[in-house]
């Protein structure tokens, strides 16, 4: 019995480290953003301080604004997410329902475009856009973003797309109904959710990307990834506007994270589950 | 897949064929957007990159460009910052890796046996997997880690070890990315691991204890061959992210002190876009995908081995 209560102790406490390990460097930057800098400095650190929303308002409103970038974030990210939906739902429909020469390959090319490593898709794209003039334009940004935001869309409505009874569409077939209308009315509704999955995880990739970010962004469109690394430079570091700006750059993600809370597992290792298997 | 299009299957002779044909037709038509696309952002920007890989392109001095062939491999291979970049990337991508599963495997199997609380670690897994590398970066490289103000090194100098230059020092930087990139990404292999441990057969393990099987045996002879595909897989993609990992060093160490941390990949971005020699960065950037095919057949063909 003491045996037993002793390896319980052990095993709760090598997982109360985990959890706090995982959950200690979010919420310190949350208490570093409520800080003045003197105390974001302390030494030793400060657990108990008069909280204040200064760093916030200088990161929105004032001295180090950042709010253009959140708002450029906002507009990549939903300008992706539209894009890549509206050219997935019916290339995925076609790959999980309808029969074709080829679609093997299909199924396997989109698969491959993955494993080009992103720094091999930037270096030529580069110099295209720098001589069509698109650096620094949304255009620019989201058309890169589709490198990897469709094959993973498409791949994550596949298996949606799969879960679905064919009977439906046949009901519908012998009713007289077109494909494209069958479609749009049938099946359609019937991967709603998995639809709304797939939105939540196109935003958090687009969100969250940096490398393309970095070389593509200047003065008029700089997510906030982007921006916020110059709240870390050689000379100085702007303490607790840089937890400000941390905080305001992961809420978006963390609050679609939890929604999704589900799902995730399924949409972090789309493809992979398939990929190189029966298809 | 048995059923796509049942109804033109049915169907025989002429109308069959009418049937196939406008059903591959309307396929096409739905694929067209996606694929153009995909042609336009993968494959296209890849066959240039193979010929500007081909060419002397420095954005610096421009007059100097011109075709030279297989030029940029050769200076490569006798590049011994290139192999020094392969090096650190082959060690943070197995360190990282290996950590990442075994963590997260002995987690899965520890929460895997708790009664109550499981919901929470479910929740806080979360948190890290969804945040930018950027982000995560940068509260790394600030608040944990810098000397005195950073709460590892207060813990460290709590510790006796003293106050340590994290990132400044070559060991300790390296030590610190690849501890940064598994905080972040360990809570992805627990929560796979998690959920095809929950999906496991229970009368497996009826039978075992029957059996009197130690728990080590039931580990070793049952939990661990039943999680093998889940173990491979969350190891292909984890390497194939990690070979690629760029904003969880560039925003904590960009590479350095030096090249300490520099990464083929960081090594590629940088040669390209800070010293602008494009052409030979994409020279590197080709000897990356090569790497990359290379790890992953291996690791595909140990997926199906056995």
């Amino acid at each position: 019995m003491t045996l037993k209560r002793v390896r319980l102790f052990v095993v709760m406490a090598i997982a109360a480290i985990f959890l706090l390990a995982w959950v200690f460097p979010i919420i310190w930057s949350i208490l570093n953003s409520l800080k003045t800098d003197q105390d974001v400095l302390a030494y030793p650190p400060k657990l108990m301080f008069s909280p204040t929303l200064e760093a916030y308002r200088d990161v929105l409103f004032g001295s180090a604004a950042i709010l253009p970038n959140l708002i450029s974030s906002f507009i990549i990210s939903i300008g992706t997410t539209i894009i890549t939906m509206l050219m997935a739902v019916p290339a995925a429909y076609a790959l999980a329902r309808l029969r074709f020469r080829g679609k093997r390959f299909a199924g396997f090319y989109v698969l491959a475009t993955q494993m080009l490593p992103p720094v091999g898709i930037i270096i030529p794209y580069f110099l295209i856009l720098r001589r069509i003039g698109w650096i620094d334009t949304y255009q620019g940004i989201i058309l890169i973003y589709l490198s990897f935001s469709l094959p993973f869309a498409i791949w994550l409505l596949v298996s949606y797309f799969e879960d679905i009874p064919f009977e439906m569409e046949e009901a519908a077939y012998l009713d007289g109904a077109t494909r494209l209308r069958t479609l749009w009315r049938i099946i359609i509704p019937q991967v709603r959710g998995g639809i709304a999955v797939t939105i939540v995880f196109v935003f958090l990739n687009a969100w969250n990307e940096f490398l393309f970010a970095v070389v593509l962004s200047g003065n008029t469109v700089r997510p906030v990834t982007v921006a916020m690394f110059n709240f870390v430079s050689v000379e100085q570091t702007l303490w607790a506007k840089l937890a400000a700006v941390s905080v305001l750059a992961m809420l978006p993600v963390v609050v679609l994270g939890i929604v999704a809370q589900k799902n995730i597992v399924k949409g972090l290792t789309v493809g992979a589950v398939k990929g190189g298997g029966r298809r | 897949m048995t059923a796509p299009g049942a109804s033109a299957g049915e169907a025989s002779g002429d109308l069959g064929r009418v049937l196939a044909q406008r059903e591959r037709k309307f396929a096409m038509s739905l694929l067209a957007p996606a694929f153009l696309a995909l042609l336009a952002t993968t494959t296209f920007p890849l066959m240039f990159l193979i010929w500007t890989s081909t060419y002397r392109m420095d954005l610096a001095m421009p007059f100097a460009d011109g075709f030279i062939g297989l030029e940029n491999y050769r200076i490569l291979l006798a590049d011994e910052r290139f192999w020094s970049s392969l090096l650190v990337s082959l060690i943070y991508t197995g360190s990282t890796v290996t950590l990442q599963v075994t963590l997260g495997l002995a987690l899965a199997l520890l929460v895997m046996d708790m009664k109550r609380g499981q919901g929470w670690f479910r929740l806080i897994a979360i948190l890290p997997v969804v945040l930018s590398p950027a982000v995560v970066g940068m509260i790394w490289r600030t608040f944990m880690l810098a000397p005195e103000f950073g709460v590892v090194d207060y813990l460290a100098i709590n510790a006796g070890l003293g106050s340590k230059n994290w990132l400044g020092d070559p060991l300790l930087a390296m030590i610190s990315v690849i501890v940064i990139h598994t905080w972040q990404w360990t809570p992805f292999a627990f929560m796979v691991l998690l959920a095809s441990l929950a999906s496991l057969p229970e009368d497996i393990y009826e039978a075992a204890r029957l059996d009197r099987a130690t728990a080590w045996q039931r580990f070793r002879r049952i939990t661990l061959p039943l999680l093998r595909p889940a173990i491979v897989m969350v190891v292909i993609m984890r390497t194939m992210v990690a070979l690629t990992a760029f904003a969880a060093i560039f925003t904590v160490t960009a590479g350095g002190p030096g090249t300490a941390t520099e990464i083929l990949n960081l090594y590629a971005y940088r040669k390209s876009f800070t010293e602008l020699s494009i052409g030979y960065g994409s020279a590197l950037a080709v000897a990356l995908l090569i790497v990359t095919i290379v790890i992953s057949g291996l690791l595909f063909a140990l997926r199906r081995a056995k």
